[in-house]
């Protein structure tokens, strides 16, 4: 306080000055007919130097806050004096508004110190806190293993691993705070599923023989399977290129052609390859003026490009062995005694 | 019951009559959800959001809110006194925590959980990360207190340099330091960490949140710094009446 009063008696200005914290319009109000006074050019240097030395002043204040807050200390008033001094030369706004900032400063200091004042007896000292905070954590002072280039008072001394556990400890006393609960067992997430486990292990081992052998197996039967159905499927296109060129004229009737009168699996198997043949586009089937289907070749090779702009008809067959029976009639009717197809060696 | 009261939607007839439409069984059931849920959650000691208990346990139980929070209330609490009176005694409603459900934040309806029970010496409670932490907690509430209730961010950092913590650097027990004090202490509601106006450059300072002011008080902070400075409480004059008038007005609920 007393900081205060003796700057702004040392001011001419008072009342602007008072308020400068909070604007630095005022000042700004006055500034346009002092300039007038100086000429511009030569007072650029000093307002540059002006400005500088608050800067400075500033920085200082700020880097020592602590020291200027003790009460033993009296670098508050030297500093306010100091920015007094300058002030004496401001003349424009720029370097108006840096004291205001200083005195914004300085001013929060004043308070501070006021408000340490009011805690008669004690003034509390968070460094002195801070001492007996480490006495408390166990600090020994005799075992220096921090470096000695620290100069700003900070203790030495060698401070225990359960320092701020210490700590920790005695302010539970001071806490209502709620005991968390664990679970004994840890929670869900981190509990494996052990039983579980155990089960899967004692099923897997018999089975593994198993499991090994079941793939290749499968695989195999697949393999030849397919291949069996290819071979069958060109088998079959060769037999029908064959009857086709012995005699062009004829067209061949597709009932001839994939019933075996011998078996109803075979017929029923002829049926399925010749499907075959038909979707690729190696042969068609269409109907005679007796509105009876028959098959022939693709005419030629360019038959496949012009198959794929074609649009894809399809048509089911049903056929039971009941119908084959009956198609002994069919066989007498078509005359059918020996299969056009005969079963291919694979399959006998 | 009434420290415990909670914002209602609903009457208490229409309660009433929307509780006698659900079976004992099923409220009690529900009671015990969101007792789990609060205690899981305090875990980590985060608030609780009434939102969170609504969306995640309660549910479509919500017309029965207040009475389902009534119970938590009463069944946290209570350390000594079984619910024998209630007719049916289950394992859940036995009021066996000794923990309080308080409000911290009315406008929001955010909830934490206290103990309602003193910490006595030698009661073997956990020792865990957490007890470090309340101790570096505690240090700076007992700045804040001391510096006059706000405390600069500088004064915070200046002293915890003092006690071997850097605030740029990581720290084997509390990892990043700065995090910790100004997020998670933040986050927990232990302190509020705020932006001093028109500062150049920025500064922020600290004050109490409210989980400190409902897990300690002035006058605890006010023994913990004289324990540690071995010194009277009330050779603090100014601090000790402060701590002392806090004491003598009744806790807002």
């Amino acid at each position: 306080m007393a900081e205060a009063s003796r700057r702004s008696g040392g001011s001419g200005r008072t009342p602007s000055r008072g308020s400068a914290e909070c604007s630095g319009g005022e000042e700004q109000e006055e500034m346009p007919g002092e300039d007038g006074n100086s000429g511009a050019e030569g007072n650029e240097e000093t307002r540059r130097h002006i400005r500088h030395k608050y800067r400075e002043l500033i920085s200082s204040v700020q880097q020592n806050r602590e020291d200027m807050l003790s009460s033993r200390s009296n670098r508050l008033t030297e500093v306010l004096e100091e920015a007094n001094k300058l002030f004496g030369g401001v003349s424009r706004a720029r370097e108006a508004a840096l004291d205001a900032q200083f005195l914004v400063l300085a001013s929060n200091l004043g308070k501070e110190k006021a408000s340490q004042l009011h805690s008669d007896m004690i003034v509390f000292d968070p460094t002195a806190f801070a001492e007996d905070l480490l006495t408390f954590m166990g600090l020994n002072r005799l075992e220096g293993v921090e470096s000695d280039d620290e100069e700003d008072g900070m203790a030495n001394g060698f401070l225990p691993s359960d320092a701020w556990q210490r700590v920790g400890i005695e302010a539970e006393k001071y806490f209502k705070r709620a005991p968390t609960f664990h679970y004994m067992l840890g929670s869900f997430k981190m509990d494996p599923p052990v039983p579980k486990q155990r089960l899967e292990r004692q099923k897997q081992k018999p089975s593994t023989e198993e499991r090994r052998a079941m793939p290749a197996q499968l695989k195999k039967m697949e393999e030849s399977h397919q291949e069996a159905t290819e071979k069958e499927v060109e088998r079959i296109l060769g037999l029908l290129q064959t009857y086709f060129k012995e005699d062009p004229e004829t067209p061949i009737s597709f009932f001839d052609f994939v019933i075996d009168p011998a078996s109803f699996a075979r017929t029923v198997e002829n049926i399925f390859h010749v499907s075959f043949i038909i979707r690729d586009g190696f042969a068609r089937i269409k109907l005679d003026q007796d509105k009876l289907p028959v098959i022939e070749p693709a005419a030629n090779e360019g038959q496949g490009t012009e198959q794929e702009n074609q649009s894809r008809y399809q048509g089911v067959i049903s056929l039971s062995p009941e119908d084959w029976k009956v198609q002994d009639e069919i066989i007498e009717t078509f005359e059918i005694t020996d299969p056009m197809i005969p079963p291919s060696p694979a399959s006998e | 019951m009434e420290e415990c009261s909670f914002t209602q939607t609903q009457t208490p007839s229409q309660v009433r009559r929307n509780l006698e439409k659900r079976s004992p069984e099923q409220v009690d059931q529900k009671v015990g959800e969101v007792l789990q849920y609060l205690l899981v959650k305090d875990q980590k000691k985060l608030p609780i959001k009434r939102a969170d208990i609504m969306k995640s346990v309660v549910k479509e139980y919500k017309d029965v809110y207040p009475e389902i929070m009534n119970r938590v209330g009463r069944t946290l609490q209570q350390a000594e006194c079984r619910a024998a009176e209630e007719g049916h005694l289950s394992l859940l409603t036995e009021q066996v925590f000794g923990l309080q459900l308080e409000e911290v934040d009315t406008k929001n309806h955010i909830y934490i959980l206290v103990n309602r029970l003193q910490r006595v010496e030698g009661d073997n409670m956990r020792v865990d990360d957490n007890t470090g932490k309340l101790g570096l907690l505690t240090v700076i509430l007992s700045l804040i207190f001391m510096k006059g209730n706000v405390a600069k961010e500088s004064v915070i950092w200046e002293t915890l340099r003092r006690l071997r913590l850097d605030h740029g650097e990581k720290n084997s027990e509390f990892g990043d330091l700065k995090k910790l004090v100004t997020e998670e202490f933040v986050r927990q509601k232990y302190l509020e960490y705020t932006r001093i106006p028109h500062t150049e450059p920025v500064e922020y300072e600290f004050r109490w949140g409210p989980r400190a002011v409902k897990e300690t008080s002035k006058m605890k902070i006010l023994e913990f710094v004289s324990k540690i400075q071995n010194k009277d409480p009330q050779s603090w004059v100014t601090h000790y009446k402060e701590a002392m008038d806090e004491a003598a007005t009744p806790a807002r609920h």
